[in-house]
């Protein structure tokens, strides 16, 4: 087994596996770890480059664009414990190309596959329960503290869609946010963040959708287990409608 | 009236309606305006009876002269009455939407004046939206039975979906418990509808700047539990309407008694788990290739409260068992309890790479706790399991363990 360590940013990542694929040595028989600088760490250090882990993307677009989608998503977890999977199953992209995907026996597929379906997961279930609201300035801030970090693709699936209002998302748990101006997409970090004033209209437009959520349940079908296992209590922070709980 | 109030009795009286899906669409904003729809749909939240929100879901009116034996707004009742104006529905959407609490509006009324001043009134919000604010998010439309043609056509232009409610499964039922609602009334704009559907399909192949007909398509609604049709009855109308009115969906609405009549049979509690089943078999019909008759019979005219429908065929059919999961085609895969429309296309993509294992049907994600006592994999059983078929429903229906198991969730499946 050859042991490998990158420094654990999603690039050095990528970069790496690139240069082990390179080297022509076996992935089953590779180990791919972040360098944790104790004294007795084996292996061999494998420096960030950024040209080659934009080569081994565009390489891999070729080959199998969903499996680039796969590692897209599976950055997006932070995970830092599925490198070696990640090497295999990029290896295994190369070799059959798309199908690679369905090849969820595998295990390293499987455990890559799964993650990233987790990030994509919570994607879709933010583009539902992002709230924003209205700033006495006249812009528009949602916060939300995600588990994976959703931030970019979700900017810009609320690009396409809340266009005509300038926005900020802020993700509170990683102090990054996005800014929409109306025209164009920017992300940023924050370290200090408090919320502004909201709008003179902003309560009484709360106050109305609180009312909504209220009456639309039907009394005779409560269930509140069902509720949270569809929305957990997690998000709830951040919720309109969830104020006061 | 206090905007607040309007809100309270306008969706108060139309949280019945059982629709909330916002997909089948797929249309990308305009420069400029706000809004746009998602293939696959977009759930905002969930209410405290579990059930998913996406649309703002609410009446112009509920005050009806109509006087149906089920209708929490019929007009002999006497509770509070409110209308919106169209401005104020157009306002509240703009501004829910603009928060992301929405993908769009769903727009339903009680009828007063005329079927087709309520429906006019009804699509006059909907071009407001689509014209005046450039709204591209989604918007379903109830179509009121008898209103005009026209007025039918205009809803569909504006509209994602519209769908009109067959309220009732046979047209004795409605007879009785809405006898001034009339059948031809309720299938002459299903049918107005499916064809200028199929128009548009057309006209959009040859032009894609032809407009399009309600894109996500036609749906309806049926009470169940408040007359005394069968599921088979329900699910062969249900096949009718798929079939020949080229529907998307058919909702089931397990009735819940707001109103005491004596026309109405006396529940306890609303039938969920009937509701459940009869969600579960309308999937079979739609996504897994079974007909009504295969699901129920007339000896057996109703679904088994304890098994789910595909089991309870399962159960009935021990020759078509076990299946090979290495070599049985797609519909024979379908047809085993635990593996559905998801695992079965995992299971045709994996095997390509090397046959699959029991362990690898774990991690393809079948659930292993039913389809382990219908299946080989390679020739191979799983475990000792006794195929003999009093004892599979017994170990079906307790687990493994000796606790008999009761169904706890009843999930309104797929509003997707």
């Amino acid at each position: 087994m050859n042991h490998y360590l990158y420094d654990g940013t999603p690039e050095g990542l990528v970069s790496a596996i690139a240069a082990i694929l390179d080297s022509g040595d076996d992935p089953e028989a590779a180990h791919l770890a972040v360098r944790q600088d104790t004294l007795f760490e084996e292996g061999l250090f494998l420096r960030t480059d950024s040209a080659a882990a934009e080569a081994l993307f565009a390489r891999l677009r070729e080959r199998a664009p969903d499996a680039v989608q796969t590692l897209w998503y599976f950055t997006m977890a932070e995970t830092s414990e599925l490198e070696t999977s990640l090497l295999r199953y990029i290896a295994l992209a190369f070799e059959h190309g798309d199908r690679v995907n369905g090849y969820l026996t595998h295990g390293d597929v499987k455990a890559v596959v799964a993650t990233a379906r987790k990030a994509g997961r919570e994607l879709h279930r933010m583009k539902g329960l992002l709230r924003f609201e209205q700033l006495r300035d006249g812009t528009w801030l949602a916060r939300m503290e995600p588990d994976h970090n959703v931030i970019q693709p979700l900017a810009r699936h609320f690009s396409r869609r809340l266009r005509a209002q300038e926005w900020f998302i802020y993700d509170a748990r990683r102090h990054s946010a996005a800014h929409w101006d109306g025209h164009a997409l920017s992300f940023g970090t924050l370290e200090q963040f408090s919320r502004p004033e909201l709008s003179p209209e902003e309560q009484e437009v709360q106050q109305l959708w609180q009312t909504f959520f209220k009456t639309i349940a039907i009394p005779e079908r409560k269930n509140p287990r069902l509720q949270q296992s569809n929305m957990p209590a997690k998000y709830w922070k951040y919720l309109t409608e969830k104020q006061g709980e | 009236m206090e905007l607040q109030e309007k809100i309270t009795i306008l969706s108060g009286a139309a949280r019945y309606d059982a629709s909330c899906a916002s997909s089948g669409s797929n249309r990308e904003g305009s420069a400029g305006g706000t809004g746009n729809t998602s293939q696959g749909g977009i759930c905002h939240s969930w209410a405290d009876d579990g059930r998913c929100i996406s649309l703002l879901k609410i009446l112009l009116s509920n005050d009806c002269r109509y006087d149906c034996a089920y209708c929490v707004n019929r007009s002999s009742n006497p509770v509070p009455r409110a209308s919106f104006t169209a401005r104020e529905v157009v306002d509240l959407t703009m501004e829910f939407y603009r928060r992301n609490y929405i993908e769009g509006l769903f727009l339903s009324s009680a009828v007063n004046v005329s079927p087709d001043h309520t429906m006019e009134e009804m699509v006059r919000v909907a071009e407001m939206l689509r014209n005046e604010e450039r709204f591209g998010g989604y918007i379903h439309l109830k179509i009121i039975p008898g209103s005009s043609p026209e007025l039918v056509r205009r809803a569909g232009l504006a509209a994602d979906r519209i769908s009109v409610n067959i309220e009732l499964p046979s047209s004795e039922s409605l007879q009785r418990l809405a006898p001034q609602k009339k059948k031809e009334a309720i299938l002459a704009p299903m049918k107005l509808i499916g064809a200028e559907a199929g128009v548009s399909l057309v006209e959009r192949r040859k032009s894609r700047k032809a407009p399009r007909f309600a894109p996500a398509g036609q749906s309806t609604q049926m009470i169940i539990g408040a007359s005394p049709e069968t599921d088979l009855q329900i699910l062969q109308l249900s096949q009718g309407l798929y079939r020949k009115m080229n529907l998307k969906r058919v909702y089931y609405s397990a009735f819940v008694p707001v109103n005491e009549d004596n026309r109405l049979p006396v529940l306890s509690a609303p039938p969920l788990l009937r509701e459940h089943r009869l969600y579960q078999a309308d999937w079979l019909l739609r996504f897994y290739g079974f007909s009504p008759e295969e699901i129920l019979s007339d000896d057996a005219p109703n679904l088994d409260e304890s098994f789910d429908p595909k089991t309870a065929w399962a159960l009935r059919h021990p020759e078509f068992f076990p299946v090979e999961i290495n070599r049985a085609d797609y519909a024979a895969l379908l047809r085993v309890p635990g593996i559905g429309v998801v695992s079965a296309k995992r299971i045709i993509a994996a095997r390509r790479f090397a046959p699959v294992t029991h362990e690898g049907m774990k991690k393809i994600g079948v659930v292993m706790k039913r389809a382990k006592y219908f299946i080989t994999c390679s020739g191979r059983p799983f475990d000792k399991i006794d195929q003999q078929p009093a004892r599979l429903r017994q170990r079906l229906l307790l687990g493994e363990g000796s606790e008999p198991k009761q169904p706890r969730q009843l999930v309104l499946p797929g509003l997707g």
